[in-house]
């Protein structure tokens, strides 16, 4: 029952350099994720999930309606979206996103997702960390104990966000597992790299000078280390200097979108998302483990009114540059062992909110998978009538997470941490592999 | 009474049952018979009919979590015999019996599940069934569900926990008095410590190390008692001083250093998940310090442990403590409370109410009694003996036990005050209306305004602090209205209350109620129900006085871990039989009877454990030793140890001279490096922990923490390269060996290296230092000229630093200064 994962994790253990992780438990797919984070939360019906019955019986309340959400809601509110079959398979896609819709061939729909809670602040934990207590490491911080990092000079997790979400730093904490699976949080909305990462940049200093002191640094520790005999705690600390210092330069690098070629910018678009979307791929391409991007500050996708015209410029905002992304990474041969993961923390109701808002809806929503293991051009699970719960082929996030996992080469039954007399997972006591949608 | 689980957060232990193995008894227990129909064979129509029809789909659709081949039977329920039908899960039989005739499927949790009828217990859980599977499956049952008799084995009950077997584990048992070893009479043996650490060294072909020279020893002691390095002058005042007693004078003197409990308060306060920051939806709590200085005053001021513990949990329900120790309740009263949104129903607020409860259970025990309580709240604990019914005894106290903040001074002083701050809030309310309306009424806004001021100015006390405490009422989840859309009401009731089981650890699915009490194992004679008020003083008093023995070897092996590195047992929060045995039992009872004989005084067991040989040890590493100890498991040397984010940044702004070492008070932001509060007085804040706390292992305030945990990352290597706080201390350092030593660079090197690392220079170090001086290019200007945005790091920045401020920089990020020998 205790996986190799357990070998390596005890409450005592003293983690020397995060550089390894607890082990692979199968071949896996992906090396790498991209969440793409529409935070407050798409609605389903909108985008890849046609719900014509509410145009049929727009304003009226069908029996579904009573399922409990946050707030008391009106009657059905059609969406303004129109469907059209894409793809090889006519996934229908919504006219919302145009440039998406061309690469439904590499996309898997999941309509049946569900949680637990209609409030943002635990369902973003739940989308993140697995439960809805901000006790718990996020599932960034399990794919480092799992996996470690690629490259040794860059975070191996980095929070993407043009400012904060909501609970903001719970979403990538390490909780009870060492300091060093915590995700990086980046504000990308200046892109000045020196700004991007906490003290990428001595004001005091040029590298030359800091070379000089580091050099310094470095033979004080080396005699030290003589008068102390092998000591591999102090070792590790003089190579995460050395580590350091180099990322003040990789790190620059990796973070630079002006070394794009203009092509590629104008793919991608211009804005927040597409700069997050961007710095996605740069930074995988560097062998980051996970990069999330949030969409914007705050929950921009809570449209509890003038939702339809909301719906429009958000999706205006995202469709260009998760379309580039998507044949960004394919056409650099990443999507093959890249796993990119887009949707909310839930969706919304199909019934109304102060007339033209939706409000929140953990029953039923969809999320999209692409990339490497996964099936694309398929549609997987299927709300009722209106879009209200998931009724068949449900997918819950602890199923998402589980499958995700997998993708990696990770059992979620396996990747345990004992802590607190208990030994934890990701996927708490739940979690099934959809292995449906698994190539 | 449902038998989904959909949204508890159970707790995840994952060890499965090995049932078969178990439970191959030939009979099944008499409660797994059938209860109401006598079990008659199936006529071979039927057994056709079932394997035609209803084994497939059972198969299919249900066995992979209701039957003997889950990996983990869900809901306590099978579908693999009838019997197991009839005998159901948690939440009752699955299926009705035939008597009835067509009623029998209506009348069944099975078939109501998947009927699918919107409830939170559909099955199965990812869709519906197809209507002609539901069909076949009603038909079915309604003819009395007939299924092949089979040899599969019946459910196992609930594991009994046999109690008196449980106490017999070691953590349980009474303080036991064990001899004293022959090593004693060693010359090593200054002590009873040396003479049982001694025994086992050589039981294991070891011998102690030499004792660490004294400027070691007293960096070390300095370190570890007070969290700041010795000045130069008291490094060589004890290297010098060679009468008998000065270790002992250099004890007295750090224990009675006002620093003392801020260091040692610090170790608790991780116990305590403390927050200076408490949730923004609570009311008014920026008094969070109160409970962290009453921490910090009682290690200071030797507050005897079993009082400390009282105190904590129960102070305002103790007769003897007056309203000055009301902060001591923050233990409870500052614990993490998780958001609750009334709009929703009472079913999902009341999961997040329990998670609370839930989270304070844990909390309490693993503190006080290195127990894991928490994970007896779906089941009975896997390991140690503790029940389901245990942990609602205790999470009922939780639930007759309100946090809010309280004043501390007597409630007829604090009257008018109360009365005073609901006169201000009703006046604010009406401002607050006045503004909206055109045209605002500016002359009644200013007179209101004035009623206010008067009110805060002439009422005595009108600021007096409120403490983040508790009071004994009771919280109620109730619907807010009549229809059930109406959302929630949080109830809170004078009375105490005992909580309903909840099964599965889901509070929609109560069981039978379960008096509040103490934990079985650990409880003597028939003390058990609490009757007084919530129970805190009763579970105070049954933490000191029934689990005293626990209670004090766990608390014992806190402070040995805070002077070694590590508890003589090494899971210093479990102590049950899934924590590890103590590596020097004997040691630990000695150890453990004596701070109890000696009034669970802190002071007098530090003093015995510093004035050993064991601890005057030095750290060197001897190849011959370490080859059969590595892990230094037997104590044959000194660890050496990492300094905590506390120490290290008070030693840098220690030695740079420009540290505050003014007491207590409220906390102030963490990133200012212009802030030099020592570091215990950085703001933790629970949601959003500083950066200089996170990259450097602080522990999660959301959470109990017994030892932190020591990474290494490139992330803590751009904060040493790069940071405010390392370059001010640089500069700091700098400008006051300049001060100092004008004119003679050498002698500024000898002084960095007395104020840094407490020792002298060696003509090595010093001539690193010469050629490291000389060759540091000086202010290169040019490179700076005509930067067009001096935050692009591709434009270096201009080099404003000096040669001597660089040098004072790379001292402080060495590893001689995070590392104490």
């Amino acid at each position: 029952m205790l996986g190799a994962a357990q070998l390596f994790a005890s409450e005592n253990r003293t983690a020397g350099s995060d550089t390894t992780g607890a082990g692979i438990h199968f071949p896996p797919r992906v090396k790498r994720v991209i969440h793409l984070f529409m935070n407050g939360g798409p609605f389903q019906a909108d985008l890849f999930d046609p719900k014509p019955a509410l145009e049929k019986y727009a304003g009226q309340r069908p029996d579904g309606a009573n399922l409990r959400t946050e707030r008391p809601t009106g009657g059905l509110l059609p969406s303004t979206a129109k469907f059209q079959p894409a793809g090889q398979n006519g996934v229908p896609v919504s006219d919302l996103l145009p440039e998406l819709a061309r690469h439904v061939d590499d996309i898997c729909v999941l309509r049946s997702l569900h949680a637990d809670n209609p409030n943002h602040g635990p369902a973003l934990m739940q989308m993140n960390n697995g439960t809805i207590l901000p006790t718990r490491p996020s599932m960034g911080s399990w794919f480092l104990y799992g996996l470690g990092s690629e490259n040794q000079n860059l975070p191996g997790y980095i929070v993407l966000c043009p400012g904060r979400p909501v609970r903001f730093s719970v979403l990538w904490t390490s909780a009870f597992l060492p300091a060093s699976y915590q995700g990086t949080y980046v504000n990308h909305s200046d892109l000045k790299p020196g700004k991007l990462i906490p003290y990428l940049k001595n004001e005091t200093q040029d590298l030359h000078t800091q070379r000089q002191q580091l050099d310094l640094m470095q033979r004080l520790n080396a005699m030290h280390l003589e008068n102390h005999g092998r000591d591999q705690a102090l070792e590790a600390r003089m190579a995460s200097l050395e580590t350091a210092f180099r990322m003040q330069t990789e790190a620059n690098e990796a973070f630079d979108l002006n070394q794009e070629t203009a092509e590629t910018r104008t793919a991608y678009g211009e804005g927040h998302y597409a700069n997050g979307c961007l710095l996605a791929r740069r930074l995988v391409e560097r062998g980051v483990r996970f990069v999330q991007v949030y969409y914007g500050n705050g929950q921009p996708w809570d449209t509890h009114s003038k939702h339809n015209e909301s719906v429009k410029n958000l999706c205006k905002d995202i469709d260009k540059p998760t379309a580039a992304l998507l044949a960004d990474l394919k056409q650099r041969g990443l999507l093959e062992d890249t796993l990119v993961i887009w949707g909310g923390e839930f969706g919304r109701t199909p019934t109304s909110e102060n007339g033209d808002g939706r409000d929140h809806n953990h029953h039923g929503f969809t999320m999209w998978l692409a990339g490497g293991g996964v099936r694309g051009g398929m549609t997987y699970g299927e709300t009722d009538e209106f879009g209200f719960r998931a009724v068949e082929n449900k997918v819950h996030v602890h199923d998402l997470h589980a499958t995700v996992l997998h993708l990696l080469g990770l059992d979620h039954q396996k990747l345990t941490f004992h802590y607190g007399g208990r030994d934890y997972r990701l996927t708490d006591v739940r979690g099934r592999v959809v292995s449906e949608i698994l190539t | 009474m449902k038998w989904s689980l959909l949204v508890t957060a159970a707790c995840s232990v994952l060890f499965g049952f090995s049932w078969q193995v178990r439970n191959t008894r030939a009979e099944a227990p008499a409660e797994t018979q059938t209860p109401t129909v006598a079990e008659t064979a199936p006529t071979a129509e039927e057994i056709e009919y079932f394997e035609k029809h209803i084994r497939p789909l059972l198969h299919q659709r249900c066995y992979s979590c209701h039957s003997a081949e889950a990996t983990k039977v869900q809901g306590g329920l099978r579908l693999d015999s009838r019997a197991a039908l009839l005998k159901g899960g948690d939440s009752g039989p699955a299926i009705a019996t035939a008597e009835s005739g067509d009623d029998a499927a209506d009348a069944s949790l099975l078939i109501e599940a998947i009927r699918y009828e919107g409830t939170s217990y559909d099955m199965p859980p990812d869709g519906k069934l197809p209507d002609a599977e539901i069909a076949l499956l009603t038909a079915w049952v309604n003819r009395g569900a007939p299924f092949p008799v089979t040899e599969i084995a019946p459910l196992p009950t609930e594991a009994n926990i046999d109690f008196d077997e449980g106490r017999r584990h070691w953590a349980f048992q009474p303080l036991a008095e064990p001899a004293l070893p022959a090593t004693i009479a060693d010359p090593w043996s200054r002590g009873r410590i040396d003479a049982f650490i001694l025994a086992k060294l050589q039981e294991h072909n070891l011998s102690p190390s030499p004792a660490a020279d004294r400027a070691t020893l007293i960096r070390r002691l300095s370190f570890n008692l007070i969290g700041l390095p010795p000045t130069p002058e008291e490094v060589e005042d004890f290297v010098r001083d060679d009468s008998p007693d000065a270790y002992d004078r250099l004890v007295e003197r750090l224990l009675g250093s006002p620093q003392y409990g801020e260091r040692w308060g610090r170790m608790w306060l991780d116990l305590a998940r403390y927050s200076d920051v408490t949730e923004s939806w609570l009311e008014a709590t920026d008094n969070a310090h109160l409970y962290r200085d009453w921490v910090v005053k009682a290690f200071n001021d030797d507050l005897p442990y079993d009082q400390f513990v009282r105190r904590q949990l129960a102070t305002d329900l103790m007769e003897e403590t007056g309203l000055q120790d009301l902060p001591a309740l923050g233990f409870l009263g500052l614990s993490p409370t998780y958001f609750k949104e009334l709009l929703l129903p009472p079913e999902i607020i009341k999961v997040i109410v329990a998670d609370e409860w839930e989270e304070r259970v844990d909390a309490v025990t693993r503190t006080f009694l290195g127990l894991t309580v928490a994970c007896a709240r779906c089941h009975d604990h896997k390991f140690d003996p503790i029940s389901h019914q245990d942990y609602h005894a205790i999470a009922g106290v939780m639930a007759s036990t309100r946090m809010t903040d309280r004043p501390m001074i007597a409630d007829e002083e604090y009257a008018p005050v109360a009365a005073a701050k609901a006169e201000v809030a009703k006046l604010t309310e009406q401002i607050a209306a006045k503004q909206k309306q055109k045209p605002v009424p500016v002359d009644e806004i200013a007179c209101l305004q004035a009623e206010i001021d008067d009110l805060k100015a002439f009422t005595p006390q009108y600021d007096t602090p409120l403490a983040n405490a508790v009071v004994d009422e009771s919280l109620h989840v109730v619907l807010a209205g009549d229809n059930p859309q109406s959302g929630t009401k949080l109830e809170y009731r004078p009375e105490p209350q005992d909580l309903n089981l909840f099964i599965r650890g889901n509070p929609n699915r109560p069981g039978p109620v379960i008096p509040r009490g103490f934990l079985t194992v650990l409880s003597t004679g028939d003390s058990r129900p609490f009757r007084r008020g919530s129970g805190r003083l009763e579970l105070a008093d049954a933490i000191i006085d029934q689990a005293g023995h626990l209670a004090a070897r766990v608390i014992v092996n806190r402070v040995w871990q805070m002077h070694f590195g590590r508890g003589l047992v090494d899971t210093p929060s479990n102590f049950g039989r899934l924590g590890s045995k103590p590596s020097h039992p004997e040691l630990l009872e000695d150890l453990t009877a004596r701070f109890v004989a000696n009034g669970w005084s802190f002071k007098t067991l530090h003093r015995e454990i510093l004035r050993s040989a064991t601890y005057a040890q030095s750290s060197a590493v001897d190849p011959a030793k370490e080859a059969i100890d590595p892990d230094n498991r037997w104590w044959w040397r000194m660890n050496r140890r990492r300094l905590e984010v506390e120490p290290w940044r008070d030693a840098m702004l220690a030695v740079a001279g420009t540290i505050d070492l003014s007491l207590g008070g409220k906390s102030e932001g963490a990133e200012d490096a212009s802030n030099h509060r020592r570091t215990i007085y950085l703001t933790v804040h629970r949601r959003e922990v500083s950066k200089l706390l996170q990259l450097h292992d602080f522990p999660d305030p959301n959470l109990h923490s017994s030892e932190r945990v020591d990474t290494t990352t490139p992330l803590q290597g751009l904060y040493l390269l790069n940071s405010p706080l390392l370059i001010d201390v640089g500069r700091a350092l700098a400008a006051r060996l300049l001060r100092d030593f004008p004119n003679d660079p050498a002698a500024r090197v000898r002084e960095a290296y007395r104020l840094i690392f407490g020792r002298a220079a060696t003509a090595a170090e010093v001539q690193v230092a010469i050629d490291y001086l000389a060759a540091a290019a000086p202010p290169n200007v040019e490179a700076s000229a005509g930067t067009p945005d001096p935050s692009d790091p591709q434009v270096p920045a201009p080099v404003t630093s000096t040669a001597w401020e660089r040098y004072s920089h790379a001292l402080l990020a060495s590893n001689e200064f995070l590392y104490i020998d």
